[in-house]
């Protein structure tokens, strides 16, 4: 099997799950949502299975950024499948958390070439830097799948249509805490890795210059630190704490757009 | 073989005066059981509820004793029921039975107490020992079904009374109720009924009211605890749900109180059910970040989708009712298979034995050793000849057609007429030596 192969045959695994969770929320069918969780089991190891044939041709894996991506798209699933194992129903969310590890899994395909890493950053903190920030956007990635739940089910609520899809959604309070718990954990984890990201920007860099990506990181970061600090000191929670969460996520992936686009040979 | 019927009225056909009068009260049972056994029913079963007065039962005459269930029900009601009753027969009773314990022949599709009338029904014949094989088979299936029908398909999902769908709501906004705080404030029969169900949830309760007495005799009631009136600004902002349901002309809780009661609440999201009529909240409190106020019309509205919504999953429920009744059709048959192979057989032994006795005596004196031989003969003979169309008989019990299989071989040897001596001994004298004697001697 070539990689190839194993990346398509993942995608259209990610991309059929994604459908069935969609026809379990938006039309109720039981069997559709069943089926969508045993489909992506199988993704995942289709997935596992894209990932060792791919580390034959690869030399630095963690080094490289369509590995980093493939790595966060595997991580929310798992960290999802596990969630959804240990609460039942939230596995619903499937139909919001499943597309957005897709998007990244199909970012991954884009950035084939290998990131050039320089030899002043090559230490024992770089697999450090990137499993932390790869973990904690797989909290975000969860958190803000669940906040765009809260978002739609708190809709419904104020506009008085109670119809199938509010049925079969959490309560709030269960997507607000939900989200609340993956939002510190993610926040403990992105804090991990902006202060190692620092620490090589540093080392090559010498502190004189700011990138773009590092930017992006900083702005994610602060942006989380104050939608934890908003609801953990100044009480926040429900709909503004959902909308903050989710606009963080799309922060902190902008900064994965940002380290592709520098992958590729682009204004770092 | 016996035939199950049932005769009877509902909601859809009689209006409820007459209902009432022909209701069937559980002292009143057993004289209606007396007079249908005395009218020729070998089973009966009365389920009366206020929508319905059936008499289900099963007779070796199935349209004659339908006939006589019919003429009980116009007898109670000293009236002509024409074009109110309803009878079904065989397969369309049995699919009767399954609809009704479904609840989809309710007023209120998927309602739940109808299981439980028709259950209760069951057990009070079985009592009276009115119950047998066929109405016994009939209704343990109709439970069955009505089991599958809730699980497999949405005909008892979303609540369909106000104060169900309160409590529902909240689930939906706070997840598990139990340590909630909910606060009744006046004294509805409505508001009641909700806080009531609240708490039955793991809530606890507060209760308001201008009169402290009936706040004291409403929070024993529903086990919750009596708050003084003037702290009801302090009780808004620790409660989690808030019902209310006074008689004030105006607004109790205005945007100006909730405003305050927000701010101190922070984001902590706060549902108000107004029950009151006219309203006790103010509807722009609805537009305030964090609170949800849904009123009566809300709820009703929720109520009025709930059952729409259930008529559609009725559909599905109505297949599942096909495919029992279908398995219930095949056991049936297979009921009157047993006895007609029996009969068969009976009658198969019996010719061979009659002219075993007639020829005997002509081959002259026989040593036991012979006499086995000729027995034996003539035993597998009769196997070797019924082989083949007992085969077919019991192939074709499971299948459509099998019914009218069974009743062919009844009427071809004349089966049904078997049971009463008289003619079988006519039969013995005129028929069977004739027919029977070439197949021995081709043996």
């Amino acid at each position: 099997m070539s990689p190839g192969i194993a990346f398509v045959a993942t995608a259209l695994a990610y991309a059929t799950a994604s459908l069935l969770f969609l026809a379990a929320l938006l039309r109720g069918v039981e069997k559709a949502g069943r089926a969508a969780r045993y489909v992506l089991f199988a993704s995942v190891g289709l997935h596992a299975a894209y990932l060792a044939v791919d580390a034959f041709s690869a030399t630095a894996p963690m080094g490289r950024v369509h590995s980093t991506l493939t790595y966060l798209s595997l991580g929310i699933i798992g960290a999802f499948l596990l969630a959804a194992l240990k609460r039942p129903n939230i596995s619903v969310l499937g139909a919001f958390i499943t597309p957005i590890a897709l998007f990244f899994f199909l970012g991954s395909g884009l950035g084939r070439s290998v990131e050039h890493v320089s030899p002043e950053a090559r230490s024992f903190l770089l697999p450090l830097h990137i499993a932390a920030n790869v973990l904690g956007l797989v909290a975000f990635a969860l958190a803000s799948g669940a906040s765009a739940a809260y978002v739609l089910q708190e809709r419904q609520l104020r506009k008085k249509r109670l119809g199938g899809i509010f049925q079969r959604l959490p309560a709030l309070d269960v997507l607000d805490g939900f989200g609340l718990r993956a939002v510190s954990v993610g926040f403990v984890l992105l804090t991990v890795g902006i202060v190692t990201g620092a620490f090589f920007a540093y080392r090559v860099h010498q502190g004189s210059v700011v990138t773009t990506s590092q930017a992006f990181a900083l702005i994610a970061w602060v942006l989380f630190a104050a939608v934890l600090l908003l609801r953990l000191a100044a009480g926040w929670r429900g709909r503004r704490a959902a909308i903050g969460t989710i606009v963080g996520f799309l922060c902190t992936a902008a900064v994965l757009v940002s380290y592709m686009v520098r992958a590729q040979g682009g204004p770092s | 073989m016996s035939e199950l019927f049932v005769v009877g009225l509902n909601h859809q056909t009689a209006p409820l005066d007459l209902r009432e009068k022909l209701a069937v009260s559980k002292d009143a049972l057993r004289p209606v059981f007396e007079t249908l056994r005395a009218r020729g029913l070998a089973e009966e079963l009365v389920v009366s509820t206020c929508n319905r007065v059936e008499i289900y039962g099963s007779a070796e005459n199935g349209p004659a004793a339908a006939e006589q269930a019919r003429a009980l029900l116009a007898e109670r009601a000293g009236a002509d029921l024409d074009g109110m009753l309803y009878a079904h027969r065989g397969v369309d009773a049995v699919r009767h039975a399954f609809r009704v314990a479904s609840s989809l022949d309710s007023m209120v599709v998927g309602e739940p107490q109808i299981l439980g009338q028709v259950k209760e029904a069951y057990d009070l014949a079985q009592q009276e020992g009115a119950v047998g094989t066929l109405l016994g088979r009939c209704f343990t299936r109709a439970f069955a079904v009505a089991k599958r029908v809730r699980s497999e398909t949405g005909i008892a999902e979303g609540t369909v009374s106000v104060s169900s769908i309160a409590v529902s709501l909240a689930r939906k906004i706070f997840g598990e109720l139990g340590g909630r705080r909910v606060m009744l404030l006046g004294a509805g029969e409505m508001g009641e009924a909700a806080a009531r169900s609240l708490a039955g949830s793991g809530a606890r309760l507060a209760v308001l009211n201008r009169s402290p007495e009936k706040a004291e005799r409403l929070a024993e009631e529903c086990h919750g605890e009596a708050i003084p009136y003037e702290q009801l600004t302090a009780e808004l902002v620790r409660s989690d749900i808030v019902i209310t349901s006074t008689s004030s002309p105006k607004y109790v809780l205005t945007v100006d109180v909730m405003q305050g009661v927000t701010k101190a609440r922070r984001m902590r999201p706060l549902f108000i059910i107004d029950i009151a009529v006219p309203r006790d909240v103010d509807p722009r409190v609805h537009d305030m970040g964090n609170v949800f106020l849904y009123d009566v019309d809300d709820l009703q509205q929720v109520a009025e989708e709930n059952l729409r919504e259930r008529k559609r999953s009725a559909e599905a429920a109505e297949r599942i009712v096909e495919v029992e009744v279908a398995e219930f059709e095949a056991w049936r048959r297979s009921l009157e298979l047993t006895p007609t192979i029996v009969a068969l057989r009976k009658q198969f032994a019996e010719i061979v034995k009659a002219e075993i006795a007639r020829t005997t005596p002509r081959l002259g004196e026989l040593t036991p050793k012979q006499r086995k031989s000729l027995d034996k003969m003539a035993s597998a003979m009769v196997n070797k000849l019924l082989h083949a169309p007992l085969t077919t008989l019991k192939k074709g019990a499971g299948q459509p057609e099998g019914g009218a299989l069974i009743e062919a071989t009844r009427q071809l040897f004349d089966l049904d007429e078997g049971e009463e001596s008289e003619a079988e001994e006519r039969r013995r004298e005129s028929e069977r030596p004739r027919a029977a004697k070439p197949e021995l001697a081709k043996g």
